[in-house]
């Protein structure tokens, strides 16, 4: 600090020598800019004060022991005095220069051109301008020490012009984090210096600053500016005549040019909106969460994070990644116009030098000595008068001769750009020309009318000063694009980190995720491409911290705060894109008509959005490393598909069994999603996922979790729970109190894309499913189908037939305890007493009144057999319509064709199927072209084909699941033949038989008819119709179905009641004689009715009565029932429950 | 430089910087085809590598079937009384 200050006492005398070339002049400001920057640092930061106080105690306490400690301590005194005071070294400097005389002059001119510079704004980048307006108010204070002073200023520079400079920019960054307001700075100073305190006062009042709307101004000129460049580009690549190129050279260095000028208006425009925002913090709370109150934020918080609007946001964003972009494309082309910047400049030198010069030397400086000596000095410094002399020598006559009578001199370019020292020199000679040397002359640099100079070559000369100004830039070409593009500065907040006391902010707080994160949410498709352009400014800033600052700490801080938002970013990506993915396969999902039908369907269509140019970033280059963004993805695509279908499994574990068709729908949007996304990535196929999820990938196991799942299910809930309705085809959930209670996990908690993508879909969804949830039918079981698939629908059935032939071991017990409690032969129920009478007769019969709990089971038994059996009927039909489809598919292809009967014909020609034909024909046409690369895998396709042609020809007449239901229970049945059917030893029927299985279940079946009299509807609910085919089933397959037609108990009583109906109505003796019997008759002709139909079912997928008409010998005793040749050990050919 | 004395020995630096333009010509020339040439060699190392990476990704995707069919195959393997019939 102290050096500081020496400095600026050295500098004072120096200043006077030369006159001051423009490099000087900017070199003076650079210095002022370096001290003005230093003082507001030390304004701004309280840390240096106060390292320097703590340093002072230690020092005071160590340094006892220590002579010669007074002039260490009045240093120290000397230096806490100036760390203490404000703007210390603008007063030192000021009181230097009150000693020095005549620095008035001088800093005027610097004013002067300050303003001008800043006035014309042309050829300045960003970095100069704020150095510009950095200094200029310190300048004015400088200056205007005293009243003879200012007005002297004022006379050359009016004070209107800086204040409209002062308003048009009332905040300038100082750092990236600080920024510095020049009105501050007068207004401050002011109190020392109080001359210009009254012209403080207008500048108090800012100017509203407020951001205009860039997308209006910004679109057409990046886009523009991209069109042209590349067109240039590509033109340039292809010329050959050199006339013609040296235009396009031409248009390339006015496009580079204008290409700097805009980078360098965009990042000065992003500077300045930073510091603006850093004066001007969020004032009120935000909105969405107002519990928490202001002051727990920091002042960063404030001034960043709550501080931008979503739009300035979205601005910045689109404003970074144009400078990005357009920086990135600059510097591609670094190599390539190179040669064609320098050609151009040596060019617009030696035009310069060459023709210009020497007109104006022939011209009108011929009479002035010291002019046009100057003039010469240009010429001789930088001229290339060699140039022509490198061409072919008939050329050169030709261009000698155009020369002559042209416009001067033709030189032939040269792509070799003039050095930095030609530069300086040329600007200063001319700077020397047009001033004279002179710095007290009024106006501006170009402006004097006074001088001697024509106006004509005035502009040249001032065109061509302002030109060369810019050529060190353009020649400097890479350096000026990597600063143009520096947006490193919206990291840094060390300021703010010292001012709230802690070690980092959170990372909500970071400028570069905040933009990452608006870009993520704001789900616009044209902003996502640019998603990663913020991850720049990571990589700028670090650059910043390690070349330009040298802080070690910095960068690991950066570093640290890149890995966590980049491993935040890509979930956040993934989850995006999945979400995106979701919903756009659930909403082509939606029903059409259902859409078309709703109102505000609109809801339910997903915005497009692209992914594709994310998926296409292999190399992400983040602080020197490369980070494959793709694969990145693609890895976490495929754990979240995993995911997602552990979910889907999870949650339908937790639902009933008729939470299936749900499943196969969500099953089928993650599919659909999954088909998408495999367009743009390269992600696991599905059904190795599914599988793997599925825990189905054992070549030799054929259950999977979901099988076993619908399996456990239905043993557990569905067949003890649910009761069929035979009318409607399907099962619902009795409303009885569950006898088994069944333990589910409960329903996990998801995200909204774990099901459909958005809320909106989900609900549309859900209430697609909610339709199916509380039933089981036909649709249940197509998705069963769907989703158990050839593979584990065989271990299914296994599985339920075991069932069934486990329920009649245990049930033949029950049935054996209820044999015994029946009387030894039961009799024709007698028509004449009546229906009460029979029914009298029937209770004394069935004396089981002890055995109520053992009735009960054996009718669960029986219902559950007979839903077992029903279930697979429902399967059957379900298996019988997909065979249909599935052979009309195949049919064509393997050459059946429907004979005149109905049956199937094969081919005519007996050859091969069409299939077969076709790639053999297409193998050999291409096989016997000589350019085939590679004939083997053709051959190898013709062979597929032929495999293929065999395996769907076996598959052709699958049989049904059905009868081979009925035949196994039929084969279970075989070994409880003799207890269940006592074979008449007379050969006939037995009427009065006790013991066989139908006079059971009609004493269990007009039990319940009975009782569902007494308490309606009650028995309905427990048992539902698949009593009716459990029990039918057993006396079907027993073969007692005549004989319980025939003796039925609640069969007579409706003969009963029927005669009896009719002799009442022949005597009208009694309307109401048989009152209170209604219900239940009705009832039993409900059970007859559909006994019957279970009756005609059967006999139709499962005839028997040929075999008992064949057991009738030739001798009219009839065989009782032919023994199937089926036993249990002939279904091994299905897979058993329990291999692995 | 003092003003009025311009450049005593114009003949003199003429040729200077006529040798001077002569010998930054060559140089410029063979500096920007170094650039160029390691722009190629960048810009291969970036062709390179997206190469490498669709590479990478095909044969994650390869080595993940390839790890499902082994599993397959051992649990094929394990239980060889299967396949006796």
């Amino acid at each position: 600090m102290q050096l500081a200050a020496d400095m600026q006492r050295f500098s004072r005398p120096e200043r006077r020598i030369n006159g001051p070339t423009t490099t000087h002049l900017w070199s003076m400001l650079k210095l002022l800019d370096v001290l003005v920057q230093l003082d507001h640092l030390k304004n701004a930061k309280a840390s240096i004060p106060n390292d320097f106080s703590w340093y002072k105690r230690t020092f005071t306490q160590v340094s006892i022991q220590w002579q010669d400690i007074d002039s260490m301590r009045e240093e120290l005194d000397d230096l806490q005095i100036f760390l203490s005071t404000r703007w210390a070294i603008l007063l030192n400097l000021h009181v230097e220069m009150f000693r020095v005389n005549n620095v008035e002059d001088i800093l005027q001119v610097l004013i002067v051109f300050a303003v001008e510079s800043l006035e014309l704004d042309f050829a300045l980048l960003y970095p100069e301008r704020h150095i510009l307006l950095r200094v200029l108010p310190v300048l004015v204070v400088l200056v205007t020490s005293s009243e003879k002073d200012s007005e002297s200023l004022y006379k050359r520079v009016k004070i209107n012009r800086l204040i409209n400079i002062f308003k048009s920019d009332p905040v300038i960054p100082a750092f990236p984090d600080l920024h510095l307001s020049p009105a501050a700075i007068l207004k401050e100073l002011s109190m020392y210096f109080p001359k210009i305190s009254a012209q403080t006062r207008l500048l108090t009042l800012p100017a509203p600053h407020e951001l205009p709307p860039r997308e209006a101004l910004e679109y057409p000129s990046h886009d523009l500016y991209i069109y042209t460049y590349l067109l240039l580009l590509l033109k340039s690549t292809d010329g050959a005549d050199i006339e013609w190129s040296k235009e396009v050279k031409g248009n390339m260095y006015d496009m580079v040019i204008e290409g700097f000028q805009l980078l360098s208006k965009w990042n000065a425009r992003i500077w300045e909106q930073c510091a603006w925002k850093f004066s001007r913090p969020c004032k009120d709370a935000v909105p969405s969460e107002s519990n928490e109150s202001l002051a727990s934020y920091s002042d960063y918080e404030k001034v960043v994070r709550y501080n931008y609007s979503a739009d300035e946001r979205k601005t910045l964003v689109e404003l970074v990644s144009y400078i990005k972009s357009i920086g990135s494309m600059m510097l591609r082309c670094d190599t390539f116009v190179a040669d064609a910047l320098w050609e151009t400049i040596h060019a617009e030198v030696q035009d310069f030098v060459q023709n210009t010069l020497a007109t104006m030397l022939r011209t009108t400086f011929r009479k002035k000595k010291d002019l046009s000596r100057i003039l010469s000095d240009m010429r001789t410094l930088s001229a290339d008068w060699m140039a022509n002399t490198s061409k072919p020598e008939a050329e050169l006559q030709s261009v000698q001769h155009s020369g002559e009578e042209g416009k001067g001199n033709f030189f032939y370019p040269r792509p070799v750009a003039p050095t930095a020292a030609q530069v300086h020199c040329l600007q200063f000679l001319i700077y020397e020309v047009v001033s004279g040397g002179n710095l007290r002359k009024p106006g501006g640099l170009f402006g004097n009318s006074g001088s001697e100079i024509p106006v004509n070559d005035l502009k040249q000369l001032e065109s061509f000063f302002y030109k060369l100004s810019f050529f060190l830039h353009v020649l400097d070409y890479s350096v000026t694009v990597s600063t143009l593009t520096d947006l490193g500065f919206l990291w840094f907040r060390e300021f703010y980190l010292e001012s709230s006391r802690v070690i980092q902010f959170p990372i909500e707080c970071s400028l570069p995720w905040m933009l990452v994160e608006h870009v993520l949410e704001s789900q616009n498709a044209g902003l996502l491409e640019s998603v990663l352009i913020p991850f720049d400014i990571y990589n700028d800033s670090a650059q910043q911290a390690l070349v330009v600052l040298k802080q070690r700490f910095l960068y690991d801080e950066i570093e640290a705060e890149v890995d966590h938002c980049f491993d935040l970013f890509v979930s956040r990506l993934s989850d995006t894109i999945f979400t995106y993915y979701k919903s756009w396969a659930a909403s082509e999902l939606l029903d059409p008509s259902f859409l078309f039908a709703l109102d505000d369907g609109e809801k339910y269509s997903v915005q497009p959005m692209r992914f594709s140019a994310l998926f296409k970033m292999t190399r992400v280059k983040l602080l020197g490393r490369t980070i494959d963004l793709r694969s990145l993805i693609a890895e976490r695509m495929n754990k979240v598909f995993r995911e997602n279908l552990e979910f889907l499994f999870d949650r339908f574990e937790s639902q009933d069994l008729c939470a299936i068709v749900e499943l196969e729908k969500l099953l089928d949007i993650l599919k659909h999603a999954h088909e998408l996304l495999s367009k743009d990535l390269t992600i696991d196929s599905f059904s190795l996922m599914l599988n793997e999820m599925q825990e189905n990938i054992s070549l030799v196991s054929f259950s999977s979790r979901l099988a076993s799942q619908i399996w456990s299910e239905m043993q557990r809930d569905f067949l003890p729970n649910f009761i069929l309705c035979n009318t409607t085809q399907r099962f619902i959930r009795s409303s009885k109190v569950p006898l088994v209670p069944v333990q589910k996990p409960s329903v996990p908690y998801a995200k909204p894309n774990f099901y459909c993508g958005t809320p909106d879909l989900n609900s549309a969804h859900q209430s697609f499913a909610r339709l199916y949830s509380s039933f089981f039918g036909i649709p249940h079981m197509f998705s069963i189908v769907r989703l158990l698939g050839s593979r584990s629908l065989p271990w299914l059935i296994r599985a339920l037939l075991d069932h069934i032939s486990n329920k009649i071991t245990t049930l033949e017990p029950m049935i054996t305890g209820l044999q015994e409690a029946l009387p030894k032969s039961i009799g024709l129920l007698p028509f004449d007493s009546g229906v009460t009478g029979c029914m009298r007769l029937v209770k004394e019969n069935l004396n089981w009144g002890s055995k109520s709990e053992l009735k009960a089971e054996v009718l669960r038994g029986i219902k559950e057999i007979g839903s077992v059996l029903y279930w697979m009927g429902l399967l059957d039909i379900v298996l019988r319509e997909v065979d249909t489809t599935h052979f009309m598919q195949t049919a064509p292809w393997l050459g059946l064709l429907p004979g005149a009967d109905g049956q199937i014909l094969h081919h005519q020609d007996g050859g091969d199927s069409p299939v077969v034909n076709l790639f053999k024909s297409a193998t050999s046409a291409i096989v016997s072209n000589p350019g085939c690369p590679s004939p083997t895998s053709f051959c190898t396709m013709s062979k597929q084909a032929e495999a293929a042609d065999l395996l769907y020809k076996a598959n052709m007449n699958t049989g049904s699941v059905l009868e081979y239901a009925l035949a196994f229970t039929s084969a279970a049945l075989d070994k409880y033949c003799s207890k269940w059917s006592a074979a008449p030893k007379t050969g006939f029927v037995d009427i009065t038989t006790s013991k066989d299985f139908y006079r059971i279940y009609s004493g269990l079946q007009i039990g319940y008819l009975e009782e569902s009299d007494q308490a309606p509807s009650n028995n309905r609910e427990v048992l539902g119709d698949s009593v009716a085919w459990g029990g039918c089933t057993i006396i079907y397959l027993l073969g007692q179905q005549l004989h319980f037609e025939l003796f039925d108990f609640s069969y007579q009583v409706l003969n009963v009641a029927e005669v009896e109906a009719i002799s009442v109505a022949q005597t009208h003796k009694n309307p109401h004689f048989n009152q209170g019997w209604e219900v239940v008759l009705e009832a039993m002709k409900k059970a007859r009715r559909l006994n019957n139909h279970v009756f005609s079912m059967l006999k139709a997928r499962c005839p028997l009565e040929d075999k008992v008409a064949c057991a009738i010998k030739q001798s009219g005793a009839p065989l009782h029932r032919i023994k199937f040749e089926n036993t249990v050990s002939a279904f091994e050919t299905l897979p058993q429950k329990g291999v692995l | 430089m003092a003003r009025a004395g311009g450049i005593t020995n114009a003949v003199n630096v003429g040729i200077a910087v006529q040798a001077d333009w002569e010998n930054r010509e060559f140089i410029s020339h063979i500096s920007l085809n170094v650039r160029r040439l390691f722009e190629f060699l960048v810009q291969f190392e970036a062709t390179t590598k997206s190469k490498l990476a669709s590479l990478n990704e095909k044969l994650d995707t390869l080595e993940r079937r390839l790890e499902l069919l082994e599993v397959q195959v051992g649990t094929a393997s394990a239980n060889p009384h299967l396949f006796t019939t």
